[in-house]
């Protein structure tokens, strides 16, 4: 279990990550999420004990994170580096090593995690020779192939294609199976959907947005309306509290509403007639709620 | 300790299977033989080559039979005679040349008339061989005999002995043991200097290419940075020994095969090759040894000050000119051991294994004198290495300054200027001066030396 209590890091005058908190339990997987240069690298780098905080502590287990505990981390930066002149397995190997395994204990794993995230080239390849996304697939699996307890990625999703984003969404629910304690930031706000059971949001290295998903989008109201119907937009719109509609490109009508106590009316116009296909009133889009909570900053 | 030597054996491995290795194993041995080629061509080659041909044309028989039993290098065409014959032999191109001699009241005359431009070997052949003709014909008119001759020109015996006077006694100089010290001197200024400049360029590539590509983040979440450089390092002093060693291995081959060789036997039959080892172990070794990682540490520091692999060679350039005025410090010691400022510059730690195996070779230094240096190199080495992994500046300056540095993830680094190209000798010196800063501030953390501007 990692906690991470009242964490703050500045550089000179610049506050990066401002009273962080925390905590990701066996099994659980956390997202960070928040705009270029909010504080999420240095966070990493804090968990890590890369830098040291101003104030505040991080735990793993109940004790503090220290050196000894490196073994048990899978970390993956955001600027992606392997050795271009090893070969995958030396590299694989070589890593696998610094985090305390055996070589044996390494060598009969690598054809299986290279299937996984279908690497294509042999192991006796030379990593420069190997495409780019490749070289990112290697990579992650010298991040998990020594089945770490806290994983740490910095923007794993960058530069996969949809094919690859799923295997390596597939590798992380299942590294989360076995228990381990997993971080990552994302700017896809789609993968962080699908996979995390937490995440926060960070603004200026302050932690704007905590919880789950699904209690993240709520605290927002279900002011999103979908629906199908025959009746136009024109008379929809002469009910209170709506904001704006707009027709989507499958012929559905969004209503963005002032507040959802005013859903009820409008299923109540657009059911008068009985049946209907669509009504779904929903809490807005992670991506929406990330592009209003960054919007604030220029208020 | 286990991640040190894996870390160690990585450095190791991926250095030697590489094409630079060999190529750095082999270059100095065939610099080698190539000079050795040269020197062995220039020190065979005569004026003439043996199947060159020469005239002796002369009136006198007697002359002309003296000439004739004189060993030149080029072969002797006998059937020429007379000068006519020679000069159209030699326009036909039968001949290289022709010497024409003649006898007038015991007075010899000759001419060399040849097509070489560079004779004076010859030309003081013909000149000795004709000075001592002339000298009988003059010793046999004066009614001398052959006997009287000689003595009458035996030259005067001179001989030659070195001493050195020290408090107040003369001591005789063994030249032979002086030449092997000052030959093994300037081998090691030779040796280090070159070692030095290969791994602090390996050294340094090392550190920066792994700060480069971010591997370096990777690798701090797995060990600690002094592990780390350490591993790092002694992998490299591997190197160093694996490429010694191979040419001890070498020099003893090439020893057992070419030592019974002629060209070999004249150059170095008359050295105690014995001697000169001996000459290289103690003094020499120590400071071998401490020469190349004093300067390894160095460069390692330097190569920690760029961020990309490219700017490895600029990182290096402030150790190349350390070791070259180090180097010519031994040059200067060399021909004036004596000076106040070689006996200043031989006890200053970076110049010490230049300089002192030359005062040692000259013994211009006391025993007491150089144990100091060497006390005082090694002392130096080990601060060297301690500042900066105990300031954990080394390597914690990496990530702090990819921090400052790195991509559009990142907090732009406040103090950083915008016409800051990163790694240009400002940014160097920068680096520096917030190392100074932060070993003069212990209580910092090195990480926070980003603050410092």
């Amino acid at each position: 279990m990692l906690e991470v209590k009242q964490l703050k890091k500045s550089f000179g005058d610049l506050i990066a990550v401002d009273q962080l908190d925390f905590t990701i339990k066996k099994g659980e997987i956390m997202g960070i999420i928040g705009q270029n240069g909010s504080g999420k690298t240095t966070t990493f780098r804090l968990i890590l004990d890369l830098l040291q905080p101003d104030t505040g502590t991080v735990l793993w287990n109940g004790k503090p994170f220290r050196k000894k505990e490196y073994d048990s981390v899978g970390y993956l930066p955001e600027e992606r580096g392997l050795y271009p002149k090893v070969s995958i397995e030396d590299q694989i190997v070589y890593f696998a090593q610094l985090r305390g395994k055996k070589k044996k204990e390494i060598i009969p794993l690598i054809d299986e995690w290279m299937e996984k995230f279908q690497v294509k080239g042999k192991r006796t390849d030379k990593v420069k020779t190997l495409s780019k996304g490749n070289q990112q697939k290697v990579q992650l699996i010298c991040t998990l192939i020594h089945e770490p307890e806290l994983i740490i990625l910095d923007e794993p999703f960058s530069g996969l294609d949809p094919v690859n984003a799923g295997l390596l969404e597939l590798g992380i629910k299942e590294a989360k199976e076995k228990g381990a304690s997993i971080i990552f930031s994302s700017h896809n706000m789609n993968n962080v959907e699908e996979i995390c059971d937490s995440l926060i949001m960070l603004r200026d290295g302050e932690m704007i947005l905590k919880g789950s998903v699904q209690s993240i989008r709520e605290q927002f109201g279900r002011t999103k309306i979908f629906l199908e119907t025959p009746i136009t937009a024109e008379v929809i719109k002469q009910m209170p509290g709506i904001l704006s509609i707009r027709k989507t490109i499958d012929g559905l009508l969004e209503l963005t509403l002032e507040d959802e106590k005013y859903g009820k009316a409008i299923f109540d116009l657009v059911t008068k007639d009985g049946y209907i296909q669509t009504f779904s009133q929903q809490p807005p889009t992670l991506e929406e709620i990330f592009k209003r909570k960054a919007g604030e900053i220029h208020a | 300790m286990r991640k040190f030597w894996i870390i160690a054996k990585e450095v190791y491995k991926k250095n030697v299977k590489s094409l630079g290795f060999i190529t750095m194993i082999l270059s100095p041995i065939i610099l080698v033989a190539i000079i050795g080629v040269i020197i062995y061509l220039i020190s065979n080659t005569d004026i003439f080559s043996q199947d060159d041909t020469i005239a002796i044309v002369s009136g006198d028989e007697s002359v002309r039979s003296a000439l004739v039993e004189t060993e030149f290098t080029a072969e002797k065409d006998l059937s020429i005679t007379t000068e006519a014959e020679a000069r159209e032999a030699l326009a036909a191109e039968e001949i290289v040349g022709y010497i024409m001699a003649s006898e007038e009241n015991n007075t010899l005359t000759a001419e060399f008339v040849h097509t070489s431009r560079n004779n004076s070997q010859a030309v003081a052949i013909l000149s000795s061989q004709l000075t001592a003709y002339q000298n009988a014909l003059r010793g046999g008119a004066l009614g001398l005999s052959a006997e009287e001759v000689n003595q009458l020109f035996e030259p005067a015996r001179v001989s030659e002995s070195v001493v050195r006077v020290e408090d107040g006694e003369i001591i005789d100089q063994d030249m032979t043991e002086y030449a092997i010290k000052l030959g093994s001197a300037y081998a090691v200024g030779i040796g280090i200097f070159i070692f030095i400049m290969t791994y602090a360029g390996i050294i340094a590539e090392e550190v920066a290419s792994e700060k480069g590509t971010r591997i370096m983040e990777v690798i701090l979440s797995s060990v600690s940075s002094t592990t780390h450089f350490f591993g790092k390092l002694v992998g490299v002093l591997f190197i160093c020994f694996t490429q010694i060693g191979l040419y001890i291995i070498l020099g003893i081959i090439g020893y057992q095969v070419f030592k019974d060789a002629e060209f070999v036997q004249q150059y170095i039959g008359g050295i105690d090759i014995g001697e000169i080892l001996q000459s290289l172990l103690g003094f020499t070794l120590i400071f071998f040894i401490i020469g190349v990682f004093m300067y390894v540490v160095l460069a390692a520091f330097f190569g920690s000050l760029v961020t990309k692999i490219e700017d490895v060679n600029k990182a290096v350039t402030p150790i190349v000119f350390i070791a070259m005025i180090g180097f010519y410090g031994g040059l200067f010691a060399f021909g004036a051991p004596d000076q106040p400022l070689v006996l200043i510059l031989s006890y200053i730690p970076l110049f010490t294994p230049f300089i002192m195996p030359f005062r040692i070779a000259a013994e211009t230094v006391t025993q007491s004198g150089v144990w100091i240096s060497i006390l005082a190199s090694g002392v130096f080495a080990v601060l060297l290495t301690f500042v900066f992994i105990e300031q954990v500046v080394l390597f914690k300056l990496a990530v702090c300054e990819s921090f400052c540095n790195s991509g559009e993830d990142s907090k732009p680094d406040p103090y950083q200027r915008k016409d800051d190209p990163g790694s240009c000798p400002l940014s160097v010196y920068k680096s520096l001066k917030k190392i100074v800063k932060s070993c003069q501030w212990k209580h910092y953390r090195s990480d926070s030396i980003c603050n410092f501007t």
